[in-house]
């Protein structure tokens, strides 16, 4: 990880002493006025929003009134918030549900589109095109391709005889909606896939093909664990992102009915948005904002542990 | 005895040579089925793709009733209309004593409607559109594109009486992303230089941090950069909020950047140091000009990210002349009564550029996905 972004021994280096030469010191000037637009920015834009809300989550904040310390009566107020917990549990079935199954979508449509067909190329494109819609514009075509009665969805069922559910109206329906608009635009992780599966090295496959593994014994014993880290990559990004996830559920139930049906789309985001800017309870929003964080990163640490394992680095 | 052997011999040989052909036509039906059933595979994928795109467009067509018709048509139909006196009324197949004729309706009232013959408008008929489970009405339909929908759709607003439309939405979408763009290249690209040529000491522990950035979720910053820019710098209906941040480096595009500005040689660099360039000539004269493929990946990246964001704009655009396409059809499907079809067209207008900037630009595309693997 550390040899692929090119910053080894990162830990292990000189520290800077007092026994720069002209030309070190020279250098440092230099690299610091290059690197005014990400200092300064960070410390607008990452630094200080960050020291902010990690004072807020302590403390009752109104605009224009003063601080009231309260300790961590917001972090305890989770607790005992029924919202809270359903927020968290409904993003937690995203995370476990729709991510793998969307990464498990795109690894066999990046398969299907690995292989040597006539028109290749048309199918990648038809592929992937959908991920650049714009995600509302996107959104509300989902909802009406999932309308009950007038989408394309539930007549496609009937001509199969399937009876449609009734998608975003149904509490048990509604999620499941949300993963499918995600795997219609996930172009971009099949592209990812995509170019994994093209450095497999072919050698690999034909000496297996000769020893009589069939298609499916190759794809288990050999491409898949070469293309390991590429779904470590994708599991964490598209774990990282499903935890935010906030613009689709936001459009496919508007301002006044966010959560519906029956808070079954109140993803964690939109609860935080909900507390933060439509009940503005700031300090709480920001407590959650840091628990967000928190669980976050244990999960990232957590699937890099466990990755250590399942993941093939060649090499 | 001699001729036997040939015989027997001659005979083997064309056994041995129909197998051959038997077992190169079997392998030939196997990879025939084969290449079936991959063709057929990805071809019943590639509907779930393309379906929506093309429900979209056929919705975007089509007339207010016929978006409600059950079940939905595939294609966009309309009555088939006459004119009679100034009016264009539609036609109708109704059943009538002397069999079905075709006749235009007038008007209809408490479920009974009123006809005319088109050739003998004087000549007037009542009858019901329906008995029971017979069909005693049925308008005459035909293909039908309304292309008119497209400019309705753009003239309007999402709220009406405010005076703002869509053509203003997809106007603050274009400066926004603009200015976006501007920002981004300036900022990025010195910090990435800095990290891939210049060596100043702190320079890795630096860059971790830069990409460590990354991990941390857009909600631990949102509400603070909310306050400062809405309290402290009264920038709410601003694009400020939305463009400014641009001007500040961030860890995709310095790392993109960085990443190729490493693959151009050192030694091209070294040989301008030792000429006297200084860095900064460096950096704009050798390496920039040298970058025109990422930084073209850069561009289009930036644009698809302003273009689509919704986030920023929902919390810093309330007013509706400053809204962006996406806050425009957020707000457009909002209201109570959902025009589909001018929905669709306005979301086919507003994902178009990005159509033709991809076809323009696919491998830039394709290149920017491989290197940061953007989602969104």
């Amino acid at each position: 990880m550390q040899d692929w972004l090119g910053t080894k021994n990162v830990f292990k280096q000189k520290s800077p002493g007092v026994h720069w030469s002209r030309r070190t010191r020279q250098n440092f000037w230099l690299g610091m006025i290059f690197l005014l637009p990400w200092t300064i920015g960070f410390i607008l834009f990452t630094f200080y929003p960050m020291a902010a809300s990690f004072v807020y989550s302590f403390a009752e904040y109104h605009t224009r009134k003063p601080l009231v310390w309260v300790g961590l009566d917001n972090y305890v107020a989770m607790f005992t918030d029924k919202l809270f917990w359903i927020s968290l549990e409904n993003t937690l079935y995203m995370v476990a549900i729709g991510v793998p199954l969307t990464l498990l979508a795109s690894f066999l449509c990046a398969v299907l589109l690995n292989l040597k067909v006539r028109g290749q190329s048309i199918y990648r494109v038809i592929y992937f095109l959908p991920s650049i819609v714009p995600t509302v514009a996107s959104t509300l075509l989902w909802l009406w391709i999932l309308n009950p009665q007038s989408g394309v969805m539930n007549t496609l069922l009937g001509y199969l005889g399937i009876p449609g559910p009734n998608w975003l109206g149904n509490p048990n329906w509604s999620k499941p909606s949300l993963i499918l608009l995600g795997m219609w635009g996930m172009g971009s992780t099949i592209v990812i896939y995509l170019s994994g599966l093209q450095d497999v090295p072919t050698h690999l496959l034909e000496a297996a093909e000769l020893d009589g593994a069939s298609w499916l014994q190759r794809l288990r014993y050999i491409t898949i664990p070469m293309v390991s880290p590429i779904t470590l990559f994708n599991l964490i990004t598209g774990m990282i992102w499903m935890f935010q996830y906030f613009a689709q559920a936001y459009v496919f139930r508007g301002t006044n009915d966010l959560g519906a049906p029956l808070d079954s789309t109140l993803f964690y985001s939109v609860y935080l948005y909900q507390a933060g800017f439509q009940y503005l309870k700031i300090g709480y929003a920001s407590a959650m904002a840091w628990v967000l964080f928190l669980i976050i990163l244990a999960c990232t640490l957590l699937m890099l542990k466990v990755s250590e394992r399942f993941t093939y680095y060649a090499g | 005895m001699d001729t036997d052997l040939s015989l027997e011999r001659s005979r083997v040989r064309r056994e041995s040579e129909q197998e051959r052909r038997a077992s190169r036509r079997r392998k030939g039906l196997r990879n025939f089925l084969k290449s079936l059933f991959s063709h057929g595979l990805i071809n019943l994928v590639g509907l779930f793709f393309l379906i929506p795109f093309i429900w979209m467009l056929s919705t975007a067509f089509k007339t207010d009733q016929d978006v409600f018709h059950t079940p939905p048509r595939w294609l966009p139909y309309d009555n088939v209309r006459v004119e009679l006196n100034g009016q264009q009324l539609p036609l109708y197949n109704v059943r009538t004593a002397q069999g079905v004729r075709k006749l235009a309706l007038v008007k209809i009232a408490a479920g009974v409607g009123t006809f005319v013959d088109p050739q003998d408008p004087l000549q007037q008929l009542q009858s019901k559109f329906q008995q029971g489970t017979t069909v005693l009405a049925e308008p005459i339909m035909q293909i039908s594109f309304q292309w008119h929908n497209y400019p309705d759709a753009m003239s309007r607003g999402s709220r009406p009486g405010v005076g703002a439309s869509f053509w203003v939405y997809f106007e603050n979408s274009l400066v926004i992303a603009f200015f976006t763009i501007v920002g981004t290249l300036l900022a990025n690209t010195p910090v990435a230089y800095a990290f891939a040529r210049i060596k100043f000491p702190g320079r890795e522990i630096l860059f971790v941090i830069v990409l460590a950035t990354m991990m941390l979720p857009y909600q631990v910053t949102m509400i603070p950069i909310y306050l400062f820019f809405n309290d402290f710098l009264h920038w709410k209906n601003t694009f400020l909020p939305l463009i400014i941040p641009a001007f500040f480096a961030n860890a995709y595009d310095v790392f993109l950047l960085r990443q190729f500005f490493r693959t151009i040689p050192e030694e091209m660099c070294d040989a301008a140091r030792v000429d006297g360039a200084s860095e900064w000539q460096i950096f704009t004269r050798i390496v920039l000009p040298l970058s025109v493929p990422v930084l073209a990946t850069v561009t289009v990246f930036t644009f698809l990210y302003a273009w689509n964001d919704f986030t920023g704009p929902l919390l810093f655009l309330d007013k509706p002349n400053m809204f962006t396409m996406a806050l425009g059809l957020r707000d457009f499907q909002g209201q109570r009564t959902m025009v589909w079809n001018q929905l669709m067209a306005a979301s086919v207008v507003f994902t178009v550029p990005i159509v033709i900037a991809f076809f323009f630009a696919q491998k830039t595309f394709i290149q920017g996905i491989k290197l940061t693997g953007l989602k969104e």
